[in-house]
């Protein structure tokens, strides 16, 4: 039973960090190669303020949170203007610089890591907190601001010309999964209940975009789907430990190869979701079979 | 508009966009070279000139997305010269594209939905936590934008993503989601690029409609000569980056500097 | 003095294997627009392949590094028919190219790991020549490591080799072409899928050489790609897509860490190498060498 729930607590933990980078890379179009990094300013700023300063938890993970935030405002001023490919660069950066620098931190614990950290994550607690997390991803995306986020995703330029402030929006979505970010990172702190660099290296940042594009880019259910699918088999798989990533690396390069669209498409798992999608298809359908007549006359 | 207008009260009128000496070089070429012409307010006014000549430039430069090089532009008296272009389009000049550039995985009503958003004013935590003013002005904003796709004639295709829309009703769409922003100054880049005699006459009785309907003043770039003439009030010709004529189109179409630059094209295809 | 000397000639050595491998990040994104993360794996395969010949079949350490070579330019180009072709074909976005290019470097370092395993191998000294093996020799005041006087020696020639094999042949004529503008060679009558095979083949096989070296100076093992990241921030240093500039930042990137390393700390030298890279992507994206982007126009 608490094999199971251990893999629900992954699952959730990893589902709030996957949300926001949902919103900057399946909705935003900015790919991060970083975030493991913001997870780790996340862990770190939570486990010095629940171990070294003893304050309460809630207010640890809010600390965590809002550091990784900043930092991602002060990233994001230095980065956000850079094209497509160096963005992602930089992030990786980013993301390695945040690691070494850990490394050699022995406040917490260096390159061996920091360890006998209180348990204080259960699942209930995780649970509710994807919930809210979910709730506030679906509210921003369907806001004007989450629009504007699309629209620097699908046409910079027309975006600009609807005025929208293209530069601000990728701004509001890198600190929104920044935060995302390190709120997950403060609840891995808690739960693992040790912290060592390596835990948040590239490869971590890697597999949560992973995650996002398996699922669909620009879909919300298809990140929850994803996070699920992506966390629990290769820890059910467990016994084939060596293995398990080699199939991982092989589905990536199957999913970006031949279904790049991802699980869902950009499609949600909503009654109005699966509405649209059976609208446009029978309209599409409809405008097909007008085009096949118009030719025959 | 030829000659000076001799009565003082309407000298006075502030035209609703002026270039004065506008020119963009890139490295040591110049694409337009010291162009300067006025745009009455509530007007169509043409842009035309063989390929080259710097029209779309001229587009660019008066919505920010090139820096100007030398000379001004001005809206409604004050200049917009190298403005960020999401604020020009913020004081009412917007645009569409010779390529047209739609959201192209969302659905026609969410371009013309993602245009609206000026007309809203609440806060990301007011969307997040879904207050009152978010709810009210999200509808309104749904009031809009269906509103517009409606007198568009794009109502029955709100649903459909821009990518599957036939060619003509991208560029409808393009413009709907142009009118979103409540512009006064709309500019055209080649809407009719790639129309049949048809769905050209059809364009010209929109653009004529939409102006007359929405109170704005349009510039429009085209090719097609039929169109210029039909609906523009005044044209400005351009040939090599530099001005070549300005005036009523009767009175520029037979202005055999114009005839020249438009033969000497044809020669050189 | 002697110090800084010793230091100098350490640079150049650790700057001569990174160029070897940075140009092979650099010849891709030339063509392709996109940062290979792959390479660093077969760099590693490129040391397996080396390693094997050597010691399970016995070949002259000539014929051993040949064939590794070969090996590599293989691997390389399967990669490109196999992962990359399939998203050229449908003009997928950069982005894809990178997240496939890092799901194929998941896949072949753990597939290394999971069938020869994560020890370890080091060249058997007995099997190499003597111009290669241990022992140092002094010039001067400053003593070098034969490997590494080797290593210079080796990278002059296969670079030496590459620069006039691109300026002064045909066939290197049609790449620099490709580079400026794959459509317009396309039509000008450039074989461009051959030149984009043959980009592959040559990086791959410079990947060998260097794996092959690496692995002789330190160790063979699988996840020596992470260490070919420094080969990847010295390529961006110098401006991706430029050769020179591939040349110029491995060896300012080896001077300024060996220098950091020595005269500072050697934890500080990789914070440092990743604060560069931010700080060049920052102040100029493009490199040192690299085209400098119009935007827009």
């Amino acid at each position: 039973m608490e094999y199971i729930q251990g893999i629900i607590i992954l699952i959730g933990i990893n589902l709030i960090a996957v949300l926001g980078l949902s919103i900057l890379t399946g909705f935003t179009g900015l790919f991060s190669f970083g975030h493991g990094g913001f997870m780790a300013i996340g862990a770190y700023v939570c486990a010095i303020f629940v171990a070294r300063l003893h304050q309460p938890f809630a207010l640890a993970i809010l600390a965590g949170a809002l550091s990784a935030g900043l930092v991602s405002v002060v990233i994001g001023r230095l980065t956000l203007k850079l094209k497509g490919d160096y963005f992602c660069i930089a992030t990786m950066g980013f993301g390695e610089a945040v690691r070494i620098i850990l490394n050699n931190v022995n406040y917490v614990g260096g390159a061996r890591g920091w360890e006998s950290l209180p348990k204080l994550t259960t699942v209930w607690l995780t649970l509710a907190l994807d919930l809210v997390f979910v709730v506030v991803t679906w509210n921003i995306i369907n806001s004007r601001q989450g629009r504007n986020m699309v629209a620097a995703r699908e046409e910079e330029l027309a975006a600009q010309m609807a005025g929208i402030d293209v530069f601000k929006s990728k701004m509001i979505a890198l600190v929104i999964s920044a935060v995302f970010a390190g709120v997950a990172g403060a609840l891995m702190a808690q739960y693992m209940q040790f912290l060592r660099p390596t835990m948040f290296n590239m490869t971590k940042s890697t597999d949560l975009t992973i995650m996002v594009i398996f699922g669909g880019l620009g879909s919300i259910s298809g990140s929850i789907l994803g996070t699920i699918l992506l966390v629990s088999l290769p820890e059910l798989f467990r016994d084939f430990a060596q293995w398990r990533l080699v199939f991982y690396g092989l589905a990536v390069i199957v999913i970006m190869v031949g279904r790049p669209q991802g699980l869902m498409g950009g499609l949600e798992l909503t009654p109005s979701g699966i509405r649209r999608a059976v609208a446009a298809r029978s309209a599409r359908r409809e405008l097909a079979a007008a085009d096949k007549a118009e030719a025959a006359e | 508009m030829s000659g000076a207008d001799p009565r003082p009260g309407a000298a006075q009128a502030v035209p609703v966009l002026e270039l004065r000496g506008l020119t963009k070089r890139f490295g040591g070429l110049a694409a337009v070279n010291d162009v300067s012409f006025a745009i009455r307010e509530g007007g169509i006014s043409g842009l035309i000139g063989p390929n080259g000549a710097g029209k779309t430039t001229i587009f660019n430069l008066i919505t920010g997305v090139y820096k100007v090089s030398a000379g001004s532009i001005l809206f409604k008296g004050s200049p917009i010269t190298d403005l960020e272009p999401y604020r020009i389009a913020d004081l009412g000049v917007t645009r569409t594209f010779q390529n047209i550039r739609l959201f192209k995985n969302l659905s026609a009503r969410d371009n013309v939905l993602t245009a609206c958003h000026m007309s809203a004013r609440y806060g990301l935590a007011e969307a997040i936590l879904r207050l009152p003013r978010y709810r009210r002005e999200e509808k309104a904003l749904a009031v809009k934008a269906d509103g517009l796709l409606e007198i568009m004639g794009l109502a029955d295709r709100a649903d459909l993503t821009a990518n599957n829309l036939p060619y003509g009703l991208q560029r409808r769409l393009e413009i709907t989601r142009a009118l979103a922003l409540d512009p006064t100054l709309l500019l055209l880049d080649e809407p009719a690029a790639g129309m049949n005699p048809d769905e050209t006459e059809q364009l010209m009785l929109l653009i004529s409609d939409i102006r007359k309907r929405f109170g704005l003043s349009v510039l429009v770039i085209e090719h097609h000569m039929d169109l210029i003439m039909g609906v523009c009030e005044h044209i400005h010709v351009l040939n090599f980056g530099c001005s070549l004529a300005d005036g009523d189109p009767a009175v520029v179409a037979g202005d055999p500097k114009v005839v020249e630059a438009y033969l000497g094209q044809e020669d050189e295809r | 003095m002697a110090q800084f000397l010793q230091q100098l000639v350490n640079g150049i050595s650790i700057g001569s294997i990174y160029a070897l491998m940075a140009v092979g990040y650099s010849l891709v994104y030339s063509i392709m627009n996109f940062s290979n993360f792959a390479h660093g794996s077969v760099i590693m395969l490129g040391a397996y392949f080396g390693y094997f010949c050597l010691t399970l079949l016995g070949l002259p350490f000539g014929l051993a590094f040949f064939l590794a070579a070969c090996g590599t330019a293989l691997v390389a180009v399967v990669i490109e028919r196999l992962a990359y072709k399939p998203l050229r074909d449908r003009k997928a976005p950069f982005l894809y190219f990178i997240i496939t290019a890092m799901g194929m470097s998941i896949f072949i370092d753990n597939g290394v790991i999971a069938t020869i395993g994560p020890t370890p191998k080091i060249f058997p000294l007995a099997r190499l020549p003597e111009f290669i093996r241990g022992g140092t020799i002094k010039l001067g005041v400053v003593e070098v490591g034969r490997v590494d006087v080797a290593m210079f020696v080796i990278t002059v020639i296969c670079l030496v080799a590459l620069i006039f094999f691109i300026d002064y042949t045909r066939v290197g004529k049609a790449i620099q072409a490709t580079a400026y503008n794959m459509k317009a060679s396309a039509l000008m009558g450039i074989n461009t899928s051959f030149i984009i095979i043959l980009v592959f083949a040559i990086g791959g096989a410079l990947a060998g050489v260097a794996g092959v070296l690496y692995g002789i100076k330190y160790q063979v093992y699988p996840q020596m790609s992470g260490i070919t990241m420094k080969s990847f921030i010295a390529a961006v240093f110098g401006g991706l897509g430029s050769l020179p500039g591939a040349l110029l930042g491995s060896l300012l990137l080896a001077l300024i860490e060996t220098f950091v390393s020595g005269y500072l700390s050697t934890q500080l030298r990789d914070i440092f190498s990743f604060l560069i890279l931010i700080a060049m992507l920052v102040i100029r994206p493009s490199g040192i060498m690299g085209k400098s982007m119009e935007d827009k126009a």
